[in-house]
């Protein structure tokens, strides 16, 4: 009687301790800037619906997609992320295809797809850093696009303008010769509307 | 007094190196999947003259290892993922306790993903635990660490072999669905070793360094050695939970031929999940590893088709209590 007693106080201490220190930690970082795969549900369903199997990352032919250990909290545990500037999404959309989960859903390889369901982020350009609206004129991030004057257009001396239709792969984040880039995706998820 | 030992002929017992056939290929399988990961996205960026001497020396490996079977390097996506949930010519396999997890976590059905488990479903309600004897990655290393145990032992250090409550990981299982729902995340992949393995291979392969995961692993590993033998298999992992009580009843189980067995227990001696083979007590937990089968100096033990153990057959009739008792009678 006296081991079962033990028992029932290791489980429910760490049940207590795991809800108490889990719902502190699991608040996403806010400092952390990363996207999810394209596609993606919003970030409460797509934590809800991957079960961390990794295939995503292991079908990324551009090696785009890393895993969370642990510091964007517990619940994020091995879900995996975009970081745009050290590689981006080529919207290949070969992570949705093979996703058994339905947390990337199934996307066809077509410009209109694309643009109708995946929402990743939205690019952002800092006037004050970029080279095109410093009188140097650049456009590298208009040629990296893979959307170009849908998504985003350049003016004069190629000044980039981001459109409605950005998708937020971070081609432009990924290819800008700033340091650091002038021209960021904010991610959807934490983006204050 | 006969001295008739007649040599173990029968042909189950060359089912445990089966078995040890399988989880070797699996293990080796996803240690080779990252490799051709890595190939495959040294292909589609079409820089071979970049890559570093230790990236040509992976590109060419994996090369001369797959031209022969496909022409492509895309043709190699056919076979992606691990044993939590994997693709394999197109038919998705995954692990029914991924599918609890989604269904809590989510606290809705997406089919597409439910029937994935099927496959693994129905083989469990027939062979009951055999994932976690014949397919398990982490099983393979647990086994090897049972192993380095008895060399411990051996060595005059102190290896553990306490018993717990068997019922311990029915509370993993039920607390993990709890906490799933709580957070709304599947937290089962996180502590279940065979996805734990599968994706910390990747990770040490592909992404140049182990995760979390890997730390949780070691500590099962040291529990193992410490406290209990196989006791995260045997009391904490909650998939196990979740096929024992999926092969409850089992079609396919192991039993004892009474009439040729002689009481040696190196049945019993050899199961590393503890169980009584001897007293014909089998239970939920009995994983069909067949290690038994293949110690058995007499050809007793052996599979047969019924929902249920036997109940107690009684002494063996080639030892010596079944004589006395013959004789006394």
């Amino acid at each position: 009687m006296k081991r079962r007693r033990f028992l029932q106080y290791l489980a429910s201490s760490g049940f207590a301790s795991l809800v108490a220190g889990g719902g502190v930690k699991a608040a996403n970082t806010p400092s952390l800037r990363y996207l999810r795969p394209p596609g993606a549900h919003d970030e409460k369903k797509f934590l809800s619906k991957c079960i961390r199997c990794g295939k995503c990352g292991e079908s990324c032919p551009n090696r785009a997609i890393k895993f969370f250990s642990t510091e964007n909290g517990i619940v994020s545990l091995d879900t995996p992320f975009i970081i745009p500037r050290e590689q981006a999404c080529i919207l290949c959309m070969k992570c949705g295809d093979i996703c058994p989960t339905g947390a990337i859903p199934k996307i066809d390889y077509k410009a209109n797809a694309i643009m109708k369901s995946v929402h990743m982020g939205r690019a952002r350009v800092d006037v004050n850093l970029c080279l095109s609206f410093q009188g140097k004129t650049c456009g590298v991030c208009y040629r990296a696009c893979p959307l170009p004057d849908i998504a985003i257009r350049v003016g004069m001396l190629e000044q980039p303008h981001v459109l409605e239709n950005c998708v937020g792969c971070g081609l432009c984040e990924r290819s800008c010769i700033q340091i650091p880039q002038a021209i960021k995706v904010i991610p959807n998820h934490t983006r204050v509307s | 007094m006969e001295n008739v030992k007649p040599e173990p002929s029968s042909k189950l017992r060359h089912l445990n190196k089966l078995r040890w056939l399988t989880l070797a290929t699996v293990f080796l399988m996803l240690i080779l999947l990252p490799f051709i990961h890595l190939y495959q996205t040294y292909e589609a960026a079409h820089a071979y003259d970049l890559l570093t001497p230790t990236e040509k020396a992976i590109s060419d490996a994996m090369e001369s290892l797959t031209s022969p079977f496909v022409k492509e390097p895309e043709e190699l996506s056919a076979i992606k993922g691990t044993t939590w949930s994997g693709t394999l010519f197109g038919l998705k396999i995954s692990d029914p306790l991924a599918v609890l997890g989604q269904i809590f976590a989510s606290m809705s059905l997406y089919w597409s993903f439910i029937l994935t488990a099927l496959i693994p479903l129905l083989a469990t309600l027939l062979f009951g635990r055999f994932y976690c004897g014949w397919i398990c990655p982490a099983t393979l290393i647990y086994e090897l660490n049972d192993n380095l145990a008895a060399w411990l032992r051996k060595a005059g250090l102190p290896v553990s072999r306490r018993k717990l409550d068997r019922r311990i990981k029915y509370v993993v299982l039920g607390v993990g669905l709890a906490l799933s729902v709580y957070f709304g995340a599947v937290l089962f992949g996180s502590i279940y070793p065979p996805a734990i393995i599968g994706r910390e291979i990747y990770y040490a392969i592909a992404l140049g360094g182990f995760g979390a995961g890997a730390v949780f692993f070691l500590l099962t590993l040291l529990f193992d050695l410490m406290v209990s033998r196989r006791g995260f298999c045997r009391y904490v992992c909650p998939g196990g939970a979740l096929y024992s009580l999926l092969g409850r009843y089992r079609l396919f189980r192991i039993k004892r031929n009474v009439k040729s067995c002689n009481d040696c227990a190196k049945c019993n001696v050899v199961c590393q999940f503890g169980l009584d083979p001897l007293q014909d007590n089998f239970g939920m937990e009995c994983n069909n590893c067949t290690a038994c089968i293949a110690a058995c100096p007499t050809d007793a033990l052996g599979f047969t088709i019924n929902v249920q153990d036997s109940a107690y057959q009684g002494p063996g009739h080639l030892g010596h209590q079944y004589k006395k008792e013959q004789e006394g009678a």
